[in-house]
């Protein structure tokens, strides 16, 4: 119980935080994020048996190694890109904001384009002295 | 093979034309006329065979027998009747196309003849294919090919021709709907097999809805109101291709295409109410439109769209001599129309203009245009004794009896009139507007009338002239001898109605209503001539509130206008509203989950250890303020804390390595996450309440359910085989006791391999970054505030550290070492050996007085690639056992007796060993910008002016 | 023969994996770089073409890496279908990369060894038969993306960047949730074990959160907006090389999972049905309202993923084949669309619809290449695209989904209307004046390495535009000023239209051998409609 309140206070607070603006929320959201997937995954193995798995002597109690294996790998792909984020969060125009300079149209730039669209309709009229087919060009 | 022949003829036709144009330019016009004349020839030798009702010539070459798609070819009288209008109307074309054009040598017209003979190819498949598939595809041939010698008409025929191919284009998705309704239904791709299976009359749903696709298809190619417009438009295009295309050949395929369906279709009252109403609607709409036009080409577009209208609306009624009449009649429009348009392209290259305001006594000028004229035109409007009569007549005849009510035939009959005395009414326009002084209006446009056309104007060479004078004078000779017709007009109206048709079309049926009729609409025609002067005035009025061209340009930019909204809630490249998204696919998810109400099997062991409550508690306690927290560096450490407690998870449930792991891990990402911090904000940037809330909500939800699925999914099974197998067979395998590091090293080293990987790239990526854009400034506090203080001295200040260092660090590096070599068998291994190893670098490089030159400057670019190669040799080196990363072991006898179990998994470990510990240093001292400082920018990357840029910072 | 092939599947990974990371510690501008860069996507695709032709016949080859027992040991797994995606992969990483030579980026530091190490991420993700693995392989194909991504972006800002790291960093997160769920259930994280198990609920919503995860990386509606930001603010070029590599390999992922696991199970199927539904509606339309030529071509992109996924939602031996087919089409015609976009983005300075016009009578060879690849896209006869779209269309009218099939019919038409954009707008009318001083600062930009926006001095650029008109003089004969055929000034150079030119021959190839195409997916579906096959290979049985 307390585990999985564990993983859900965990996942809450990382998407929570990754729905901010800034890189640096942002990366300790996905930091947070991760260590709820990785105790999820080390759940997954079953929290009924908790000894370290070591061969040798009694294994009856033993965890499930293999989560823990995938766990481990996992911690350290998330320490990988968690230091390429912070690359990502230092270099730049400004700082590590990620809501302003974005590109996003304003609503008058968006109705500038229905206008420009609205412009360009073609001349409705089949002008006769365009006649001349291309091969006058 | 004769058919397969002809259609590989116009494409070697195509090619010599080519080559020609490049010697002979316009010229080329002649080879390519006597290439079409010779294949029109062939095709009517084969003729004979197809004159009997059921005669039909039949080839077929695989192409795409997965689809049952082949070029399957059928000659009938239908497609016989059709390829030799394409094929003559094409070489008489071609032969006016060489005078027509205009003499250059820069640019030799290949593009023009290309396209022209490629749309005579597309036609010639269309006619002749007999398999649903390539049906549509010479179909959306043809279209391709008008788009093209649109498309390159000077600079302002772009829109024409966008909207012709947008429209056309629209016919020919629907025919291809069609053919895909059918396929499925009938089984079959074959044309003729699918046109007479039982489902048309077993399933008159199904039968309509594929008459609405049929009809749709071959309105907008045929032009037909509402999707009539394309056709003006498209008179922007060379003469020669009017003719041609516009007026002769392709509009003719939306007629071929129902007279084909016409066996399975005709009949239904879907059908029939379709063709014949937008038929005649079109007919008499066409035909005032005609009556309003200056341009002489226009004044023929519309007039097409007119004519075109009668067929359609007779084959609406279907009978077999109302389809008979039809072929008829396409043969007759064919005749003078290509006729009528090459006379405007010859008065056009003579008098310099079309326009009938401008033209003056051309008469006298130009006899031999003005007598050829005078044929076409007077075949167009239905006058005794031309071909155009007896079709006229016998097409008012189908009117009049169309099944139904009495009264429905009146009704008919008399649009069918209108339409008749209109075409009269605008023959007469042509010939007085072109030849005589009228005007067609009393307006005075004076800077038009400035633009006079020149004084004398001569006479067109009998080779110009000639292409044009040819139909004109076919129409008058078929008339009289209408009898040599009735062979291949039966044949075609046989194949039209699916059932034996004997054509007896006779120049003088007797004193009939139809004569009558005829009478009634020259009569009626006339006078219309005669009073042109106040018709004029009424229809100089605008008819329709609106032009077909607006209409399909407004559907356009509505379109358009639609997908830019829809694009704009996307259009943004702030990460929040995409990072929000995925997760309505998990709530779907979510919902799926409560549905169906997944069990993965009872819970094994509901109580837990008090320590539980006690972590989850210690989570709370650093995560909640975490979260909260507008300190960027507060948040740091808490979620650094967080880390620590999750540690503590993994210890106490037993996943020590992972454990130990974690803790490293944790330590190092926070150094790397303070070493930039010192260059952003303090306080995070503000965020809307509302927003807040919002992701509150978000958050909120995905927590639950988190829980809810953990709590769901998890501790409700017993060891998983693989896991116990593991626990079972770890040592004889691997020879190694820690079974989490035998995984990562013996049975899962790929993962490892994969990871080892990431770290390398990442360190590689991370330096590329760096060197090609500049970090942001640091933020460093105000130094003034500390003169004097303790603070200012860092050399004292990092003493108490350095102390530490120098003596801690060989312990670290010794420690790291043991761990690495017991990871087989203890806590240890790669990873945590080389983490423990890199705590011992950043403690250097914390005690650093002065963070100019790195304490540690190895060159990590080469360790990061030495991983990866360490990794990959070890991994190759696995064959020599038989397989990639297969463990090699052997026992090193120790010199104290014993002996060590050396696997080489040791030296993949050692891989990840040189991979992590780099990419630490890389972190180190490179978001620790001591190279920044030290001023090389790295070798890598050219960007000295980037950067210099970047501080400039262009705006995009 | 087989059993050295079998041996040898790991090496798809281990080999661009080595030469990678070799690559590093060349100096940059060695020869190496290219030669052993081009050299090995060769290899690469020789063997991936290999796999193709032993596997044509239904053969499946696994190797169980480190000989460890089945369902133990990772298994790398090669039949018709992987084999086929591997093959185009391969394409188009060969043509892209020569794409990167021909316009010089492949100079850049660490290119070759990114691209290298991604196409061995690619292979390892359409190889493995673990999910766990799977998860390993997609970071190793996103970690050198990264690099790519921003190394050769003229972005001044990061935006962009930072969007496609944390988008698929979220993805990633997912997929390994689901993947830790499905272990949870079911004890077991390699696919072939997984066999059928989405009959059981639980199962079925475990992998339900990695399909999930997957449509992320596809950008599939509703979360199909990240794409066309991320991928245009990437040098064109590399936009091209993912849009053949990541999204497709997403979705393989999915015809495979939706396969093994689900075995086209009804409910979810449906689901997918209507994602991709709305997926290929929304993205034709988003496409017809942009104004430059790659997000307009980009939200194609997304559209095609749409016709994609109808395949395998329809899951009939005949829809899975006609997905099968529109993918590899896809994949080809994409490319050479992108790579037709890079050329003019990086000759003229600008993808804008409104500042590039008159390129028809200018530049024959990219014109013919884009109307071939455009009217394929739009599935017009006679291309590859009438072949797929056919097929496509075909399937699901015989699947019962008339409605379906009406809707593709739709969808076309609106791509050709976007097709129709750029081309009145890029190809047709004359070109603008100021183009010319456009593409001197494009050069100018280029040669100085500085971002796009970059303010350059007027003079200079005037300067650098009029030696431009100088250069290139009148082509054919003395010509009237206004003439369209007056080709004065800047071209765009033979060696940027070559790769697009291979694409969209290869289109037209597979236009006319449809029949070839077809065989090979007919082969690739039948390994989906029946994976005894591949799990009695996989378990080791």
């Amino acid at each position: 119980m307390s585990l999985a309140l564990s993983i859900g206070v965990l996942a809450a607070a990382g998407v929570f935080l990754v729905l901010q603006r800034g890189m640096i929320r942002i990366i300790l959201g996905f930091v947070l994020l991760t260590h709820a997937v990785n105790l999820l995954i080390i759940a997954a193995g079953g929290v009924s048996r908790r000894d370290a798995p070591f061969f040798g002597g009694d294994t009856s109690q033993a965890a499930d190694p293999l989560p823990q294996a995938f766990v481990l790998t996992a911690i350290v792909i998330a320490f990988a890109i968690t230091v390429v984020l912070a690359t990502f969060a230092v270099v730049g125009r400004r700082d590590d904001d990620t809501e302003a300079d974005n590109g996003a149209p304003s609503q008058s730039e968006l109705d500038g384009r229905l206008d420009a669209l609205r412009d360009s309709e073609p001349d409705s009229e089949p002008d006769s002295e365009l006649e001349s087919e291309g091969e006058r060009r | 093979m004769t058919l397969t022949a002809i259609l590989g003829g116009t494409l070697v036709v195509v090619a010599i034309t080519i080559v020609a144009t490049r010697f002979l330019g316009r010229n080329a016009g002649w080879l390519a006329a006597a290439g079409l004349g010779a294949l029109a020839f062939v095709v009517a030798l084969r003729v004979p065979e197809v004159l009997e009702a059921t005669g039909v010539v039949r080839e077929a070459v695989t192409w795409i027998p997965s689809l049952d798609i082949a070029l399957r070819l059928r000659l009938d009288g239908l497609s016989a009747l059709f390829l030799i209008i394409v094929l003559g109307i094409g070489a008489l074309v071609m032969a006016y196309s060489a005078r027509y054009m205009t003499e250059r040598i820069v640019h030799p017209h290949t593009g023009y003849f290309t396209w022209m003979l490629l749309f005579a190819f597309a036609m010639t498949g269309l006619v002749l294919a007999d398999d649903l598939v390539l049906l549509f595809v010479f179909w959306e041939l043809t279209t391709l090919c008008s788009f093209f010698l649109i498309n390159r008409s000077g600079d302002r025929a772009g829109g024409p021709a966008v909207r012709t191919l947008l429209v056309t284009g629209f016919g020919g998705l629907s025919l291809l709907f069609a053919v895909v309704l059918i396929v499925v239904r009938t089984g079959t791709t074959v044309v003729s097999e699918a046109l007479v299976h039982e489902v048309w009359v077993s399933d008159p749903g199904f039968t309509a809805g594929i008459a609405v696709l049929v009809a749709l298809a071959a309105m907008t190619k045929s032009a037909q109101f509402p999707f009539h417009m394309w056709l003006p438009d498209a008179m922007v295009a060379p003469t020669p291709v009017s003719a041609y295309l516009h007026a002769a050949a392709m509009v003719k395929a939306g007629i071929y295409l129902m007279l084909l369906f016409s066996p399975a279709l005709g009949g239904t009252i879907v059908w029939q109410s379709i063709l014949i109403s937008t038929g005649l609607l079109t007919t008499v709409m066409g035909a005032i439109f005609a009556m309003r036009c200056f341009d002489l080409k226009e004044i023929m577009a519309y007039s097409t769209v007119s004519q075109l209208g009668l067929i359609v609306a007779v084959i609406g009624i279907g009978t077999p001599t109302a389809l008979a009449t039809a072929a008829l009649y396409t043969l007759a429009h064919a005749l003078f129309k290509a006729s009528l348009f090459m006379i405007v392209g010859v008065i056009d290259r003579r008098a310099g203009t079309r326009d009938i305001r401008l033209l003056r006594r051309m008469w006298a000028r130009m006899p031999v245009t003005f007598v050829t004229t005078l044929l076409a035109g007077l075949s167009m409007a239905g006058v005794f004794p031309l071909l155009g009569f007896i079709s006229k007549e016998y097409l008012l005849g189908q009117m009049l009896e169309p099944g139904g009510p009495a009264w429905l035939g009146a009704l008919l009959t008399a649009i069918a009139v209108i339409g008749a005395i209109t075409t009269f009414a605008y023959t007469g326009r042509i010939l007085l507007g072109a030849f005589s002084d009228y005007r067609g209006t009393h307006r005075v446009d004076e800077d038009l009338d400035t633009q006079r056309m020149p004084e004398e104007v001569t006479e067109a060479s009998p080779a110009f002239i000639g292409s044009a004078l040819v139909p004109a004078l076919l129409g008058l000779i078929l008339g009289p001898a209408i009898v040599v017709l009735h062979p291949i007009m039966g044949a075609a109206g046989s194949a039209a109605a699916g059932e034996p048709y004997r054509a007896s079309f006779a120049l003088f049926g007797g004193l009939t209503i139809e004569l009558a009729l005829s009478v009634t609409i020259i009569a009626l025609g006339t006078l219309a001539i005669v009073l042109r002067g106040p018709l004029d005035r009424i229809l100089e009025r605008r008819i329709l509130p609106f032009t077909a061209i607006g209409v399909v340009e407004a559907l356009r930019t509505g379109a358009i206008a639609l997908g830019i909204r829809i694009g704009s809630a996307t259009r943004t490249d702030a990460p929040s509203s995409h990072l929000a998204a995925p997760w309505i696919l998990i709530g779907f998810i979510a919902a799926a989950a409560i549905a169906t109400a997944p069990s993965a099997g009872a819970v094994i062991q509901e109580a837990e250890p008090w320590t539980d409550a006690l972590l989850l508690g210690l989570l709370l306690v650093v995560v909640v303020p975490a979260v909260i927290t507008r300190q960027r560096f507060t948040a740091l450490i808490l979620v650094g804390g967080a880390g620590f407690v999750v540690a503590l998870w993994f210890f106490a449930l037993g996943a020590i390595d992972v454990g130990v792991t974690q803790l490293l891990v944790e330590l190092l990402t926070v150094v790397a996450l303070v070493l930039i911090l010192r260059r952003l904000p303090a306080v995070f940037h503000p965020v809307a309440r509302v927003r807040q809330a919002l992701t509150a909500a978000i958050a909120l939800a995905v927590g639950v359910a988190a829980t809810a699925v953990t709590l769901a999914f998890t501790g409700r099974r017993d060891m998983s085989p693989v896991g116990q197998y593991f626990l079972d067979e770890v040592y004889v395998d691997t020879g190694g006791t820690n079974v989490v590091n035998t995984i990562l090293v013996d049975y899962r080293a790929l993962d490892t391999f994969g990871e080892l990987t990431v770290i390398a790239v990442a360190g590689i990526v991370l330096m590329g970054i760096l060197a090609t854009r500049p970090m942001l400034p640091e933020r460093t506090p105000n130094l003034k505030a500390w003169v004097g203080t303790a603070l200012m001295r860092s050399v004292d200040n990092t003493l108490p550290i350095r102390v530490v260092a120098r003596w801690a660090a060989p312990v670290i590096i010794l420690l790291s070492f043991h761990l690495f070599w017991r990871g087989h068998y203890e806590v240890g291994g790669g990873f945590i050996a080389a983490l423990v190893g890199a705590t011992g670098f950043a403690l250097a490089y914390l005690g650093a007085p002065a963070d100019r030159g790195a304490p540690v400057a190895w060159p990590y670019r080469g360790l990061l690639s030495a991983g990866i190669i360490v990794g990959v040799a070890s991994g190759v080196g696995g064959y020599a056992v038989g397989s990639f990363l297969k463990p090699i072991r052997w026992d090193i006898p120790l010199p104290w007796g014993g002996e060590y179990a050396f696997t080489s998994a040791l030296i993949f470990d050692v891989g990840v060993y040189l991979a992590v510990l780099a990419i630490i240093i890389a972190v180190i001292n490179e978001l620790g910008g001591v190279r920044e400082r030290e001023g090389k920018l790295s070798t890598e990357g050219v960007s000295e002016q980037r950067s210099k840029q970047e501080s400039k910072g262009g705006v995009r | 023969m087989i059993g050295i092939v079998e041996l040898l599947l790991p090496l798809f990974v281990g080999a661009p994996l080595l030469l990678g990371g070799i690559l590093f510690v060349v100096p940059r501008h060695h020869p190496l770089q290219l030669i052993m860069g081009m050299g090995s996507l060769l290899a690469l695709l020789g063997g991936a073409i290999v796999l193709l032709i032993l596997t044509f016949d239904g053969t499946i080859l696994v190797h169980q890496i480190a000989l460890w027992p089945g369902g133990i040991s990772i298994p790398f797994v090669a039949d018709s279908f992987s084999s086929l995606i591997l093959v185009v992969a391969a394409i188009v990483s060969v043509i892209s990369f020569h794409y990167m030579i021909a316009s010089g980026e492949a100079q850049s530091p660490s290119i070759a060894s990114l691209v290298l190490i991604l196409a061995g991420g690619v292979a390892g993700a359409l190889l493995t038969a673990d999910l766990f693995n799977l998860f390993v392989f997609i970071e190793v194909m996103l970690l050198p993306s990264y690099g790519l991504l921003l190394f050769l972006s003229r972005r001044g800002d990061m935006a962009a960047s930072r969007l496609y790291v944390t988008v698929n960093l979220l993805a990633s997160t997912l997929f390994l949730a689901g993947v830790g769920l499905i272990y949870a259930v079911q004890g077991t994280v390699n696919l072939a074990a997984l066999a059928g198990a989405g009959d059981d609920p639980a199962t079925a919503i475990a992998t339900a959160v990695c399909l999930a995860a997957l449509a992320v990386k596809a950008s599939v509606f509703p979360v199909h907006g990240w794409l066309a930001r991320a991928y245009g603010s990437a040098s064109p070029a590399v936009a091209a090389l993912f849009s053949g590599l990541h999204t497709k390999v997403a979705v393989y992922v999915v015809y495979r999972i939706s396969s093994v696991v689900f075995e086209g199970d009804g409910a979810w199927m449906t689901a997918i049905m209507v994602v991709a539904a709305l997926t290929l509606a929304v993205g034709a339309l988003v496409a017809l309202g942009e104004r430059e030529i790659r997000p307009l071509l980009l939200f194609q992109m997304v559209s095609g993923i749409g016709f994609i996924l109808i395949g395998v939602a329809l899951f009939t031996p005949e829809g899975l084949t006609a997905g099968i087919v529109y993918m590899v089409h896809h994949m080809v015609v994409m490319g050479s669309l992108l790579l037709i976009a890079s050329a003019i983005e990086q000759t003229y300075g600008s993808g804008r619809l409104d500042r590039v016009a008159g390129l028809r009578t200018r530049e024959p060879l990219l014109t013919a290449a884009f109307v071939i690849s455009a009217l394929s896209l739009a599935g017009l006869p006679p291309f590859s695209g009438f072949v797929a779209k056919y097929a496509v269309v075909l399937a699901s009218a015989d699947a019962g989904q008339v409605l379906i099939a009406g809707l593709l019919i739709i969808v076309s038409l609106l791509s050709l209307m976007s097709l129709m954009r750029v081309w009145a707008d890029m190809f047709n009318g004359k070109r603008h004046t100021d183009v010319e001083v456009l593409a001197a600062e494009e050069r100018i930009r280029t040669r100085e390495g500085l971002f796009d926006g970059a303010v350059i001095d007027t003079d200079t650029a005037a300067a650098e535009a009029a030696q431009a008109l100088e250069q290139h003089g009148p082509p054919r004969g003395v010509l009237a000023s206004g003439d369209p055929h007056d080709h004065r000034g800047t071209r765009i150079p033979l060696r940027l239209v070559i790769p697009a030119l291979m694409l969209s021959g290869l289109s037209v190839g597979l236009g006319f051998g449809g029949e070839f195409l077809l065989q090979l997916a007919e082969h690739a579906s039948s390994v989906l409609t029946d994976t005894s096959g591949y799990v009695g290979a996989v378990m080791g049985q």
